[in-house]
């Protein structure tokens, strides 16, 4: 791992670009993930499918 | 091993950039193909728009059978947020961005809000009326969900289209703001005349399987659109991504954008304009119905002849920009157009007559048409290059949140006429004060714009000319304001 900031790897970023784009990633698996947790909940509460 | 990770790497270089999101030059030619693509975010505004306000409103009521307060309530909810449209310009204009993205961020996170209360929206309100084992639910659960699901596609859409309207303004020049402009507002209109349709033909035979059908298809279409529209639009600006964090408080930025001449006065005559065109939003096919008895499909009628009467307003407003025409005057033309308008509306049930209610319609949609072109191209052309964000935050701040409380305001007044003992012997009295206070409205905010029809309003080119301040945003790079 390179420490220096300037370096851009072959995907055509640099270090801290790849993390900005991680970063949105991390975000919106996070989001998502919530969505479909609280609409698992709501489908559960109107057609109970355990049990 | 290294072999493998030679190939592998090389191919990932070979890729290139033309997968990449966003645009690896600021071109200075936008073509119109650009904007139109562009444009498609406003028809997932629309989209939104109708569904919540018209399907969503009757659905719930008829079909689901919650109590009608309790819907105009949550409905109700996303304008809340509209003050923090300003908010949410001025964080897009100070974005610090490692990639030099500042618009692209916050429209992503939007388009992600909006789908989220989508996709979870129908199963709130199944919940809400009690479907199947959901009667022996807490109620808060179907209360709550059905709030979160309306507060997420509402802040959604606020943040949709104040970034995506700002990001309309960073990419093209200004001598074709207007036609922008004009096609900002022709996709709204579209995608809310097309989706009305489109929710009509597919909730016609309603069934609870069917309505999350409909409601999670506008989740998908939403992410598509949007995704269509923001592809490779904004350039990676590789000096602001550089530049230092600029530390900017909202309320320097703010007290800045109110100190420039004309800016408030041009918000409050957006209010007021805004206020006195949308009570007859809801009004007219009521008004229509019991005072003219038109039929229901008549009167649906009369809410398409107030869009066309838009078109046709913002088809003339853009044609008038283009040629060097002050927005202040086109807007202020469309209110002295408003006003007749109203007080025909009113003359035509004097009258009885169907044919005078359907001319004035005409004639305020065209008036709303022009007011809301102009505006909105006075907002883009005062707004400093640095503070576009702001600026139409705070335009859509104060137009949505003007709409909102005069649809409310109308509504309650009409209701409270209706109450009044001796109320119901004459059919028009319920609807005389709201249209004649919109008419009182309109003219208002023409003498409000009076002092800013011959340009009293900072423009950006005394920005450039007279006071170069240092931009917060870092070295602009991807438009030059024309000097």
């Amino acid at each position: 791992m390179s420490n220096d900031p300037d370096k851009v790897w072959p995907t055509g970023l640099t270090l801290r670009e790849a993390e900005e784009v991680h970063s949105y990633l991390i975000d919106g698996t996070r989001v998502f993930g919530v969505i479909a947790l609280i609409a698992h909940v709501l489908v559960a509460v109107s057609t109970p499918w355990l049990g | 091993m290294s072999k493998y990770k030679r190939f592998a790497l090389g191919k990932l270089a070979a890729i290139g950039p033309q997968w990449l999101p966003f645009a690896d030059v600021a071109s200075a030619e936008v073509p119109l193909s650009r904007l139109l693509r562009l444009s498609l975010f406003q028809m997932t505004v629309g989209m939104a728009l109708v569904l919540m306000v018209g399907t969503l409103n009757r659905v719930i009521i008829v079909e689901l059978k919650v109590p009608a307060t309790l819907v105009a309530v949550m409905l109700a909810l996303p304008l809340l947020f509209a003050p923090f449209r300003a908010l949410i310009g001025f964080k897009s204009d100070t974005f610090r961005s490692v990639l030099g993205l500042r618009r692209l961020p916050y429209i992503f996170k939007g388009t992600m809000y909006q789908f989220g209360g989508f996709a979870i929206m129908p199963f709130a309100l199944l919940v809400l009326s009690g479907y199947g084992e959901a009667v022996n639910a807490p109620r808060w659960i179907g209360l709550g969900a059905a709030a979160l699901a309306f507060l997420l596609v509402g802040a959604g859409v606020h943040i949709v289209q104040t970034v995506g309207l700002a990001l309309a303004t960073d990419l093209v020049p200004e001598e074709d703001q207007p036609k922008v402009v004009g096609l900002m507002y022709v996709m709204l209109l579209v995608g809310m005349i097309l989706s009305a349709f489109a929710y009509g033909a597919l909730l016609e035979t309603y069934s609870p399987g069917r309505l999350i059908q409909v409601i999670q298809g506008s989740a998908v279409v939403t992410i598509v659109l949007n995704g269509l529209a923001m592809w490779k639009q904004e350039a990676r600006n590789r000096a602001r991504a550089q530049a230092p964090q600029p530390v900017v408080r909202f309320a320097d930025a703010w007290a800045r954008l109110a100190a420039r001449r004309g800016m408030m006065r041009l918000l409050a005559v957006i209010a007021l304009g805004t206020a006195g065109f949308g009570m007859a939003d809801v009004l007219l096919e009521p008004y229509g119905g019991q005072v003219l008895q038109m039929s229901v499909s008549q009167t649906t009628r009369l809410t398409v002849i107030l869009a066309l009467g838009s078109l046709v307003g913002f088809g003339l407003a853009s044609r008038w920009l283009g040629r060097g025409g002050q927005p202040m005057l086109v807007a202020a033309v469309g209110a002295a157009v408003g006003v007749p308008a109203f007080l025909l509306v009113l003359a035509s049930a004097v009258m009885g007559s169907v044919a005078l209610l359907i001319g004035a319609t005409l004639m305020a949609g065209f008036g709303a048409g022009l007011f809301g072109h102009g505006t909105l191209t006075a907002t883009m052309r005062s707004a400093p290059r640095d503070q576009i964000g702001l600026s139409l935050g705070a335009w859509g701040a104060v137009q949505t949140t003007a709409a909102g409380v005069a649809i409310a305001i109308a509504g309650v007044i009409r209701d409270a006429m209706l109450l009044a003992p001796g109320a119901a012997a004459n059919g028009a009295g319920p609807y005389v004060p709201v249209f004649a206070l919109e008419a009182a409205l309109l003219a208002l905010a023409l003498v409000v714009a009076w002092p800013l029809w011959h340009g009293r309003l900072d423009s950006r080119q005394d920005d450039a000319s007279l006071n170069k301040r240092p931009t917060a945003g870092g070295p602009e790079t991807l438009v030059t304001p024309k000097a």
